[in-house]
């Protein structure tokens, strides 16, 4: 309605006398407003369609980040290394199905022959096995892998040029790598010169030559990082190689708009895939679970896979309900309306109703308090370790910031790892504030007094505070003032690698599923800035740890990692906190589905039933 | 010319800082298991093993060549990914930018116009709620109603061709657009306001010009210089994009490199989206005394 009005600021002027009608933009305007957002909605709804084809064996997966690069020289970071995965292959592989997880060959024809000093593994290589078709090779059919290709593969993660992340696997293990690489520094020395330790008698035959004996070769043989890299290849796109992937695995990048960066990643079957089977066996269990249906048959099942980089839990979560990912993890915030508040094993009524499935699997890590072990105080006082560790209680903290999704954490080894034992009890992980008081009391600081404030390091997300905070408490129940420093990522990692983080919560997750992966960080050798971030020193700890490096997988070395952890434990270099565990919603499509942490080359295993997608996938 | 010193001064302060409270790279890229001595080799590959003089005169050689090399934290090429995001983050930001501008002037001009009307009022009033909500709550909201429940746009993705993307785009734009409305319709109708009760503005009313070439012809044409000081103030935000909504609907674009870029230390992107975020604050500023002087003539370009 138009009515009339006079401005306050022209009173009394002679053109205020001039009355104006402001005509009310309302009618017209909205009503052209509303037409354009009811015509942009009914375009947008009228182009909808049916989101599954019952004929689309795609496998679409999501990953939590972003993948930088796909040369397995830099498969530092998992989602990297899960899509690197996809395309190259190493000389073993860890068999889908068997738990403990166990190696079995992948390019290689068999499993090493191991001399009887531990010091020489010879591998044969399978014959035939060919590179992925590529522009790099002659009419772009890829050539056969030989076992100079390994070779060459090695010598790339330890050349210092290519500032590899994945060098530790054979760091000082190998017979003349590292002297090669600092050769290649200097310029004296190229890929053509020799190195003792990797030796190829003929062209199938690779013998490695170790410095010492090195049991978890065979587990770093299975990570992305000695996968098998085509020379021509790197030659060709140099520096791009990192966006030209050409390996030997079940898939391949077929163009390089295939990959959208930061976005999605598309992999397509490998038509001159090798000879790769279903394993024939499995645990007790896995038949009733349908997961030998597939017994014996050819890898891959999709067609397709499609890698969707989603950082934030909401859309990523969505998605996943709505069947466009196959499967996909519960988020923090989300855990209540998935998973039945009665029974944390079991899904909510509804979303089983639409075919969902929810798998339970441990993550192989550990979070952990960690002290700096050369703290003045801290490191000289194990009774102040202990009362400290015995004040968290680490179930609450299970309970409060991980759903429940845990394990407390009695040592450093998760479960699914030789020497995990799920009944021994850590006395200095029991949380006990009267027995922390008592500790405190038998150290000379009774409640607290006469020590200073101790500053804990932590990250700056609000997890991460919050879980900060719940420290400060518990341990202000004793008595023991305790500041909060937050960090960024890069602040928070210098800190504790200079040794100036004081007190510091972490986590660490299994590179292979052996329990040196875990031990070694209590190595004094190993100590910040290697892996050892408390810089923990024991005489009796390094003896046992290097006696056990020297043992196969058997009774006597699980009795060495055994008096580890009992070292550890009444050490108390480490809060020890949880063992998480993985949540994931499954949808009623997904068929042989058998979580793994270790293993990133699971999606060769997956059988996707598009006609059942279609159907489930098109009501969700 | 001021243009040098001032990039001189950003190019500084971003080096100073950087090696300040940047942590140490090294440490980073060396993985978890480095040793000592690894960490050590891969210092001298970055050359941080370098004078700071030296790794400052080479940070200058690469501006002045437009060579940034590669990301340390994913050893792309930095032209790339810049040129890779760059094009999405203008197709998210500009859309709902541009439209933006023209709406909230046209509804600031409505609601001076009718000054002290229900419409004036209520106009102002939806702006501070709009102002007053976070910005998350508009996405998740949005999100999971218009895309999770209600079907209408996708979820979240990207298509890279420019006719497949405009799908994924336009519930990213609508946000966009209605997290602007509140603080621009109030900047704007600020802006007008001083302008349509000046002096020059009665005369023009008390010659009997018509209502609407007075606010057309007299109030816009001068209270465009603040308006363009406003809008050149907001343009870096077309480069630079929005970091939530581009994680949140999975929009591949710079604000998402650069954070990425924070959280690894990865200084040769840092620093070369520093660089290009300061010339573009240098050329926006540059474009706003054009355009003062093309709006206004007594202003002189000199």
């Amino acid at each position: 309605m138009n009515r009339h009005i006079s401005h306050p600021s022209s009173q009394n002027t002679a053109a205020s006398v001039r009355q104006f009608r402001p005509r009310s933009p309302s009618a017209t305007f909205v009503q052209v407003l509303l037409a354009g957002a009811v015509a942009i909605a009914l375009a947008i709804t009228g182009c909808t369609k049916k989101r599954f084809d019952e004929n689309d064996n795609t496998l679409n997966l999501v990953l939590r980040a972003n993948v930088k690069g796909l040369d397995p020289a830099s498969a530092n970071d998992q989602y990297s290394a899960t899509v690197i995965a996809q395309m190259y292959e190493g000389l073993l592989a860890y068999n889908y199905l068997k738990r403990p997880f166990t190696l079995q060959p992948a390019l290689a024809e068999a499993m090493p022959e191991i001399s009887k000093d531990g010091l020489t593994y010879t591998f044969k290589i399978k014959k035939g096995i060919k590179f992925h078709d590529n522009a790099a090779f002659p009419e772009n059919k890829g050539r056969e892998v030989t076992a100079q290709d390994f070779v060459y593969s090695w010598k790339r993660l330890a050349d210092p040029r290519n500032v590899s992340e994945g060098f530790w696997i054979f760091d000082g293990k190998i017979k003349g790598l590292n002297e090669w690489a600092t050769a290649v520094k200097n310029e004296k020395a190229n890929y053509e010169t020799p190195v003792e330790g990797l030796q190829t008698p003929d062209s199938h035959t690779l013998v490695i030559k170790l410095t010492g004996v090195y049991h978890q070769l065979s587990y770093v043989l299975a990570m992305p990082f000695a996968a098998v890299v085509s020379r021509e290849a790197v030659d060709k796109y140099g520096k791009e190689f990192l966006n030209n992937p050409v390996g030997t695995g079940p898939f391949v990048l077929e163009k390089s708009s295939d990959w959208v960066r930061n976005s999605k990643i598309t992999l397509k079957k490998n038509p001159t895939y090798r000879t790769d089977l279903f394993p024939a066996e499995g645990m007790p269990g896995d038949a009733e679970k349908g997961l030998l249906v597939d017994a014996g048959k050819q890898l891959p099942f999709a067609d397709k896979l499609v890698f969707n980089e989603i950082i934030e839990d909401q859309p990523r979560w969505q998605n996943g309900l709505k069947g466009n990912f196959d499967w996909v993890e519960i988020p923090k915030d989300n855990f209540d309306n998935a998973v039945a508040k009665e029974d944390r094993t079991k899904i909510v009524p509804d979303l089983a109703a639409k075919g969902l499935t929810l798998d339970i699997t441990p993550a192989l890590d550990v979070t952990y308090i960690g002290f700096n072990m050369t703290d003045s105080i801290l490191g000289k006082n194990k009774l102040v370790r202990q009362a400290m560790s015995k004040a968290f209680d680490s179930k609450t903290y299970i309970e409060k910031f991980l759903n429940g999704r845990g394990i407390a954490s009695q040592g450093p080894v998760p479960p699914g790892i030789d020497s995990y034992e799920a009944d021994f009890k850590n006395p200095n992980a029991a949380f006990d504030v009267a027995a922390a008081k008592a500790l405190l009391e038998k150290a000379g600081f009774p409640e607290g007094k006469g020590l200073p404030e101790f500053t804990y390091e932590g990250l700056s997300d609000s997890t991460a505070r919050q879980g900060a905070e719940f420290f400060v408490q518990s341990m202000a129940a004793i008595g023991i003032k305790v500041k909060i420093n937050s960090n960024t990522w890069p602040q928070f990692q210098e800190k504790i690698k200079a040794q100036k983080a004081q007190i510091f919560g972490i986590a660490w997750g299994a590179d292979y599923p052996d329990a040196q992966n875990f031990f070694q960080l209590f190595y004094s050798k190993n100590k910040t800035p290697g892996p050892n971030d408390t810089s923990f020193n024991s005489v009796e700890f390094d003896n046992a740890y290097e006696a056990s490096l020297k043992l196969a997988p058997g009774v006597e070395r699980t009795k060495l990692y055994t008096k580890m952890r009992d070292i550890v434990a009444e050490e108390s270099p480490w809060i020890f906190n949880a063992h998480r565990l993985g949540y994931k919603l499954v949808h009623g499509w997904v068929g042989n589905f058998k979580w793994t942490e270790v293993a990133y080359d699971y999606p060769k295993y997956i059988r996707i039933d598009p006609k059942k997608r279609a159907e489930l996938g098109n009501k969700l | 010319m001021y243009m040098i010193p001032i990039l001189i001064g950003v190019t500084f302060l971003t080096f100073m800082l950087f090696n300040l409270f940047g942590g140490d790279p090294a440490i980073r890229f060396a993985g978890k298991h480095a040793t000592a001595e690894q960490v050590q080799v891969i210092r001298a590959e970055l050359g941080l093993d370098r004078s700071l003089p030296e790794q400052y005169f080479f940070f200058v050689k690469q501006i002045a060549t437009f060579d940034y090399g590669r990301s340390w934290a994913s050893k792309q090429l930095i032209s790339t990914m810049i040129t890779d995001g760059l094009g999405a983050t203008l197709s998210l930001t500009a859309p709902a930018f541009f439209a933006s501008i023209f709406f909230c002037i046209g509804l600031a001009l409505f609601s001076v116009y009718g000054r002290g009307t229900v419409f004036d009022r209520g106009t102002v009033v939806v702006c501070l709620g709009l102002l007053s909500i976070s910005s998350l709550v508009y996405i998740l909201g949005l999100q999971y109603l218009l895309a999770f429940k209600g079907g209408i746009f996708p979820i979240s993705g990207w298509d890279p061709s420019w006719i497949g993307r405009w799908e994924y785009l336009m519930l990213p734009w609508l946000i966009l657009f209605v997290l602007s409305l509140g603080p621009n319709i109030l900047i704007y109708r600020t802006v007008i306001m001083d302008e349509a009760f000046q002096d020059y503005v009665r005369t023009a009313r008390a010659k009997g010009l018509a209502e609407k070439h007075v606010y057309a012809k007299h109030v816009l044409k001068n209270a465009m210089i603040p308006i363009i000081t406003v809008i050149v103030i907001e343009m870096p935000f077309l480069i630079t994009g929005s970091v939530l909504i581009e994680n949140f609907f999975g929009i591949p674009g710079l604000g998402g490199t650069l954070i990425k870029a924070l959280n690894d230390s990865d200084f040769p992107t840092i620093k070369a989206f520093t660089v290009i975020s300061a010339l573009t604050y240098m050329v926006f500023n540059l474009l706003a005394d054009v355009l003062y002087s093309l709006v206004d003539p007594r202003v002189k370009l000199s």
